[in-house]
């Protein structure tokens, strides 16, 4: 509190009042509920999610309660910081939604700690969902009801939110999951290379790209409504921008490049262009015009991410005679670098909560790393390649064999996104959705 | 190979379809952007130069003509893993390469530079652009004019072998020279 003491004293009333919301939930849930704030990799919280009520008698509204269930269900279980209690064995039926309604035994006697309950009503296409969340031992609901409103389309998203409010009451910290991770497959068939997005469930997967090519390297912009990829559409490979919502393709600077970041605040993307066989740093503004070099080197620079507050470039380097990871001012060009440890150090991934960088290491096999922008000793997260961090900074995803996984920073929870069918690589976890 | 030469098939006949059916090649770039140093370079270290960058229109004549990976009159030459130098072997059939090219005069050549699986994407196509671009300036050091030369990197992206043991990463680490024309 004493941080937020001196924030306060420093620029006002107001953000001391955002320091109390960012400080009390965790220990004020704590304290009522008795509910271990959970770790990841640990045996998990147990919670059951019960599926929804249908609010009316319409026969489809029965289906979707169970499917807006089973994506919090999901969701929970890839955080590492739930154990999720199998529906098959749940007593009480999506009816009673109530403190005064539900009956509390038949959660407890199930090992529950809590309990989610809600319901939903349709209305032609639309769907209103209200969902609460209950420490079954204290009998109490934590934190506020949620009401969503929306078409049926957007249930997953509705479920995916309430999945980042459970996070938000029993950590402290909203989940990422009400975000997408976009990425590159060969489950097309064949060995063209197509861009997809999926959201956090791995299984509601949209093709974005169908070029039956090379398309590589997907990056969003910060709206996470556009995605920046490398193709060899045209030859290149180059650089291209697609509108996700518009379906509107194009261009950006027509050189060829290898990898490209859009800046937090929007207002550039850091890219590699190669010219005579190496590749240097390159800012391009976000309609894809050349602003400024950023490296002039005669070996390979590549694979730019983003500080949090857009001043900062980490990448990859081979200027020492192997691949390292460097850090970069970009006001002032000056460069260090950042890992020593071993030979071959690339695609790293700057955590958008702090002084994390996240990167691949090739020790033995290939594994995740993590080490702290002001140096420091490495650490192993686990087995992988091109990690892309959560929206919350607390989770990795990456590839590993084919598939890709969602891991805790730390390593302790490592859990499979996507299944066998592709060759699924290069993923880029997105913002949380607006 | 099978799956290498039906790919190949496969993309030359998708293209063809595509061109016959829409009549006109791929629109060139908006004039101003075709390369650095144009419209808007404000580099803080003077920009880069503008040769070496076929307008990506133009590419669309070679994907026409994408023939079988392996084979075709040159050979292809290998690398050390995280390696674009050029070997004693690698030399020895550049120069063979070379004199089929000042025998072929008319013949243009695109190097495709490759890499095994062992790395991360985006290094390996950057590492794939110095292994092309070493062969294509081993080849110009020894007289064949660098118009006829074009470059290009595949990274890890085309492997010519799916096993993962070093005999099949040393297939795969390699430029291969891809005749354009004769």
């Amino acid at each position: 509190m004493s941080r937020c003491g001196w924030f306060a004293r420093q620029v006002g009333w107001w953000t001391l009042l955002e320091c109390l919301m960012l400080v009390g939930p965790p220990s004020l849930v704590h304290a009522q509920i008795k509910i271990e704030v959970p770790e990841p990799g640990g045996a998990g919280l147990p919670i059951a999610i019960s599926p929804l009520k249908s609010l009316d008698s319409e026969g489809g509204g029965r289906r979707l309660g169970e499917e807006f269930a089973d994506i919090i269900a999901r969701d929970l279980d890839l955080s590492g910081l739930f154990k999720v209690i199998d529906r098959g064995a749940y007593i009480e039926g999506p009816a009673g939604l109530s403190l005064e309604e539900i009956n509390f035994q038949n959660w407890s006697a199930l090992g529950a700690l809590a309990l989610v309950k809600g319901g939903l009503s349709l209305d032609g296409d639309g769907v209103t969902v209200e969902v609460r969340l209950f420490d079954v031992a204290q009998r109490k609901q934590l934190g506020d009801g949620k009401r969503y409103r929306g078409e049926r389309k957007d249930l997953r998203r509705m479920a995916h939110r309430f999945a980042d409010q459970i996070m938000l009451f029993l950590t402290g910290e909203q989940g990422p999951f009400d975000s997408q991770i976009a990425f590159v497959s060969k489950r097309g068939g064949g060995r063209a290379k197509e861009i997809y997005v999926t959201d956090l469930t791995g299984l509601k997967v949209t093709q974005i790209t169908k070029d039956r090519t090379l398309s590589l390297g997907p990056s969003w912009n910060p709206a996470a409504d556009k995605l920046l990829y490398f193709s060899y559409k045209q030859g290149g490979p180059y650089p291209y921008l697609v509108d996700l919502l518009s379906g509107q393709e194009s261009r950006l600077y027509p050189v060829v490049g290898y990898s490209g970041r859009w800046s937090p605040d929007g207002t550039m993307i850091a890219v590699s262009l190669e010219q005579q066989g190496n590749s240097d740093l390159f800012l391009l503004s976000p309609e894809g015009r050349l602003m400024r070099r950023l490296t002039e080197h005669s070996d390979i620079d590549v694979s730019p991410t983003w500080s949090l507050d857009s001043r900062g470039i980490a990448f990859c380097s081979s200027r020492s005679g192997s691949p390292q990871i460097y850090v970069m001012n970009v006001n002032s060009g000056s460069v260090r670098r950042l890992t020593f440890r071993g030979d071959y150090n690339t695609s790293p991934s700057w955590s958008p909560k702090g002084n994390l960088i996240a990167y691949t290491s090739r020790a033995g096999g290939f594994r995740i790393m993590t080490i702290d922008v002001d140096g420091g000793d490495p650490q192993e997260v686990t087995a992988g390649e091109d990690p892309s961090w959560s929206p919350d900074g607390r989770y990795l995803v990456f590839s590993h064999g084919g598939r890709l996984y969602i891991a805790s920073k730390d390593g302790r929870s490592v859990k499979q996104l996507t299944g066998g069918r592709g060759d699924d690589t290069s993923p880029a976890w997105s913002a949380r959705l607006k | 190979m099978r799956s290498a030469r039906a790919w190949c098939w496969w993309l030359s006949s998708a293209l063809l379809i595509v061109l016959t059916v829409s009549g006109c090649p791929k629109k060139p770039p908006p004039p101003g952007e075709a390369g650095f140093g144009g419209a808007g370079g404000v580099g803080t270290s003077g920009g880069m130069g503008e040769s070496g960058f076929p307008p990506p229109g133009e590419t669309t004549q070679k994907e026409i003509d994408l023939g079988p990976e392996r084979g075709g009159p040159l050979q292809d030459i290998h690398f050390a893993y995280d390696s674009f130098e050029l070997s004693s072997e690698a030399r020895d059939i550049l120069r063979a390469n070379a004199t089929w090219l000042q025998k072929n005069a008319q013949a243009k050549v695109e190097v495709e530079g490759h890499c095994d699986e062992r790395g991360t994407v985006e290094y390996n196509l950057a590492l794939g652009a110095k292994r092309a671009r070493a062969a294509r300036d081993y080849l110009v050091s020894l007289g064949v004019a660098p118009e006829r030369l074009s470059t290009i990197s595949y990274g890890e992206e085309l492997p010519l072998c799916k096993e993962s043991n070093e005999s099949c990463w040393q297939q795969n680490r390699r430029a291969h020279f891809l005749v354009l024309n004769r």
